[in-house]
Formats: C-alpha cells, structure tokens, sequence
C-alpha cells in the first residue's frame, strides 16, 4: 500500500465512527474499573433522585420496576414490535435498492459523474426533512414511515457502495482483464467483494438512520410506537414510563447495532484478516 | 489556475440536475402528479420570496445559532474526553462501558428528556445537539490518539516535555486529523438533529418553519424550506471539507475527495 492510500484507508476508518471504540486489549483490573463505574453512577442517581423528590428524576429502582412492568407485557407488542416491523420494512427496502444502485453507479464511472451534484445534495438533505412530505403524501400509516425510513437510510447506503465499487484498485481489475473476465463476471468476482467493507459501513450508517426515523416518524405523526410512547409519556407527566422508553430504545439501539457487529466479522472476516497482514 | 477550476465543473453532472427539474417541472403542470406536489418553479419562487421579505431567512438564524453552539459545546468536550481516555488507560476504563451504552440511544429519543428539564427553547434544542454531535467525535478522538506514532511521545520524553505540554504539544496535533474528521461526521449529524429537534418540538428555526407550514397547508414555503435544509447542509459541508483541508494540510488524504 502506497501512503497515500494508506493515509486515505486510515481516514476511512475514522470516518466509520460507527465501529466500536479502540480497545487496546482487556484487562482484568479494567473490567473492574468499568463496571464499578457504571455502578458508582447508577448508585449516585438513585441517591441523589431520593434526596431531591423531584418527580422529573424518578430513582433508578423506581425506573427498573416500571420498565419491567411496561416491557414485560403486551405493551411490548404494542409498541415496540410495530416500530421494530416498521424499521426492519424500510431499511431493508434501502439496503436492497442502496446497495444494488450504489455498486452499479459506482462501477460505470460516467453514471457516478451524471449523478454526483443530484446525490450530493439529497445526501446533504437532513432525512427527518422530509417527514411532513410523506404525511401530506401518503397520511400516517404504516406506508409512510417505512418509505420515509428507506428514503433516508438509502443514501448512506448507495453512496458508500458507489465509493467502494469506484474506488476498486487499478490492479485488481488489471488482472481480471487478463483473466478474460466478462463485465458480469468481473462486477460479480471483484468488484462486489472488493467493495464490501465499504458497504457493510453504509449499511450501518444507513442503520442508525433508519433507528433514528423511526423514533421521529412516531413522534411527528402516529397512533402507537416507540418514538409515540416516549412522547406521549413526556406530555402525561408519566416521567418513569418515559425514561423507561429511553432505556429500551438504548438496549434495542445497542443489540441491533451488536448484532450488526457480529454479522459483519462474520462475512468479512476474510478482509479484516488480510489488512491487519498488510499493516 | 481558473482555467482549472472551469475543467473541474461537472457538466454532464450539473445538466443532468438541471434537466431532472425541469422534468419535473413539465410533470407538475401537465397535472402527472398529485396536487400535493407544486412545480419546482413556484417552489423556487416562494424560497426566493421568502428570503426576501424575512419569513425563512428569519429562521436560518435561530437554526444556525443552535447548530454551532451545539457542535462548538460537542468538540470541546469530546476533544477533551477523548485525549483524555486514549492517553491514560484508568481514564478509558472507568468511562468505557457507559460510553459503549449510552452511544447507541438514537439522539431524538433523548428529546422528550430534554423538554422535561430545559423546555421547548433553545437551549434544550442545544442540548440535545451537543448530545448528537459528541459521539462520533469522542470516537474518532480516540482512535487518533490511538494512532500517534509511540516515537514522537518518546521524542517528545527526552526533550523533557511530559504531562499536560505533551497533550498540547504532541497529542493533540497529532490526534487532529482524526478529530477532524469526525468533526464532519457531527456537522452533519448535528444540522440533522437541529432540524429534527425544530420539527418535533421547537418554537423557532427552519424544521418549526416548515411543521408550521404543514399544518397551514401552505405547501410551497414548506417545499422551499425543505428545499433550503439541503442547501445548508450542502453549503456546512463545503466549509468544512476546506476547514479541514486547511487546518490538517499535512495529510496525504487531505487531497481525498469530500467523503
């Protein structure tokens, strides 16, 4: 690797703040250290919401029972699962067209010229822009926010395929030339895998998007939902049901994104492997 | 030099936008579309107006006021987090795990939270911002200190600079490329979440501007303010790609195209 595309691939890397932070190897003592902190500061709270009596701090205790009674009973069908359908519906509508667009863009290089001033900008668009369009358009259902989720996490997606499907190096498609590759063939065998790291980035911005407007859509208009009921807790003072709306989109935030994680050391494993070598 | 620049404009690129609008355009007034859609010209018109006679541009202020003070509030406490946690591993210990939990709660659900203490001014809108903006810059933070080169700080022992001249003198320039870029990933986060926080639960700025209109039915202001999100963003992004291609001049990547 030249320094150039080292120092461009180090950028790359920053630019992805989506992974999970730097951790230079666990250590006993520092496990300790973190989980006493966490208890440290959920006991602080819990003291210091008792001694204040406010009703805008509930105590952690109060917060916990009221999460169990909420989410371990058919409110979670309720509300979580139609924001989880909804999510899943529009992200994977983004994934599918996102990707499949973005390696095409990417690879015809004059298309990704035609088209770059037009993503530029729709990229620069905040996503949640465009909620009051899809109320007016299509009313509050289900519809509306699985289009707008797609909408807004289909960008990240195609762009981020694009680059990597443009950026493919020079000598990879050298060598599927001599190989007498067809051009089906070679966007199958090498431009597609050489992308994926790429891709797989996009696909997890595209993911935290898609958490984000969905909590939105249901605030701004719905009848029932995570983002509603969080809300809807605020403006009926039901502040321990409110913070326990938080805590769950926080454990649903972190187990999508883990498993993301997971699936992703899964399938390319193989090129985490391969430039660790290079480094 | 200018004669570069002009090769540099993308024309089939630049065409290719112009002709997208006047299709639509065509398909507007040729009645191809709902009602609910006007043609871009009167969408074009009501923006033109509305910067003119104060009823958008009025709110790019408020907009932009909470933007930087959040993004201004996210960078100095994430620069400062971040030198922190990745010089001194107690540090990174003891803040790893909240961190690693709190990361993942999508910004906007902390909104309601944000009413209940700071109501619906401003200052909650920043608040919630600078809670937006910290993350992606705390992490990248960390990996550029992550990646100095052990050298230099070794350099910089037998030259006697240690403690806090260290951090200043040799940490954080070296950190600044990646605090750089994850200075962009927060602008655009951050103008996002200003816009969304102004949608949900504002009284001022662009996102108000435009629920306002909804709700009015007056659908060309709401269309041109929509209109003018995208071009702030785009505008926010160009500043800061040359920002940071000037402030971190030294890097081979700072060539690279906007990211």
């Amino acid at each position: 690797m030249s320094m150039t595309t080292r120092a461009i691939a180090a950028r790359r890397q920053a630019l992805d703040t989506t992974r999970t932070i730097p951790d230079g190897g666990r250590t006993l003592q520092g496990t300790i250290l973190s989980v006493s902190t966490v208890v440290l500061a959920l006991a602080l709270w819990e003291l210091v919401a008792r001694q204040m009596h406010s009703v805008y701090v509930p105590s952690v205790t109060q917060i916990a029972v009221t999460f169990y009674h909420e989410w371990f009973s058919p409110t979670f069908k309720e509300q979580a699962v139609p924001s989880l359908w909804r999510m899943a519906c529009g992200y994977l509508i983004a994934g599918f067209c996102g990707v499949t667009l973005g390696v095409i863009i990417g690879y015809f290089r004059f298309m990704f010229r035609l088209l770059d001033p037009v993503l530029q900008y729709l990229r620069a668009t905040p996503p949640t822009a465009i909620i009051p369009v899809g109320i007016l358009l299509l009313g509050i259902g289900d519809l509306m926010k699985i289009l707008v989720i797609a909408f807004g996490a289909f960008w990240p997606i195609l762009i981020n395929s694009a680059d990597g499907a443009r950026l493919v190096p020079r000598e990879r498609l050298d060598t599927a030339r001599i190989f007498g590759l067809t051009q089906m063939e070679t966007l199958r065998r090498v431009v597609i895998p050489s992308a994926l790291p790429q891709i797989a980035a996009g696909l997890r911005t595209g993911l935290a998007i898609a958490f984000i407007l969905i909590v939105v859509s249901e605030m701004i208009g719905s009848t029932n939902g995570l983002g509603y009921y969080i809300l809807q807790a605020q403006r009926t003072f039901a502040i321990p049901e409110m913070y326990g709306g938080v805590v769950l989109l926080a454990i649903l935030g972190f187990l999508l994104n883990s498993l993301f994680v997971f699936g992703e050391s899964k399938v390319l494993g193989w090129h985490y492997g391969q430039t660790a070598r290079t480094r | 030099m200018a004669r570069q620049k002009l090769l540099q404009i993308n024309v089939p690129g630049i065409s290719f936008a112009i002709g997208c609008i006047i299709l639509f355009e065509i398909a507007a007034r040729a009645g191809w579309l709902t009602s609910y859609v006007p043609p871009p010209s009167v969408i074009f018109a009501a923006l033109f107006q509305g910067l003119i006679d104060g009823e958008i541009s009025s709110q790019i202020g408020a907009t932009l006021q909470a933007y930087f003070i959040g993004l201004g509030l996210a960078t100095c406490l994430a620069v400062l987090l971040g030198i922190l946690m990745g010089t001194y591993r107690p540090v990174f210990d003891a803040f790893k795990m909240i961190v690693e939990f709190m990361r993942p709660v999508p910004s906007v659900a902390m909104i309601p939270l944000a009413i209940l203490f700071l109501g619906l001014g401003a200052q909650m809108r920043v608040a919630v911002i600078t809670y937006a903006a910290f993350w992606p810059l705390l992490i990248s933070t960390l990996y550029g200190v992550r990646g100095i080169d052990p050298l230099a700080l070794d350099v910089a022992r037998n030259f006697g600079i240690q403690g806090a001249e260290a951090l200043w003198r040799v940490t954080l320039p070296s950190a600044l490329t990646g605090i750089m870029t994850g200075f962009r990933v927060s602008a655009t986060i951050a103008l996002v979440v200003t816009v969304t926080t102004e949608l949900v639960a504002g009284n001022s700025g662009i996102g108000f501007y435009i629920s306002q209109m909804e709700q009015a039915n007056r659908l060309p202001p709401m269309y041109a303010a929509i209109i003018l999100t995208g071009i702030l963003g785009f505008l926010l992004n160009a500043i800061f790609f040359q920002l940071d291609r000037r402030i971190v001049f030294w890097t081979p990547a700072a060539q690279d195209k906007p990211a």
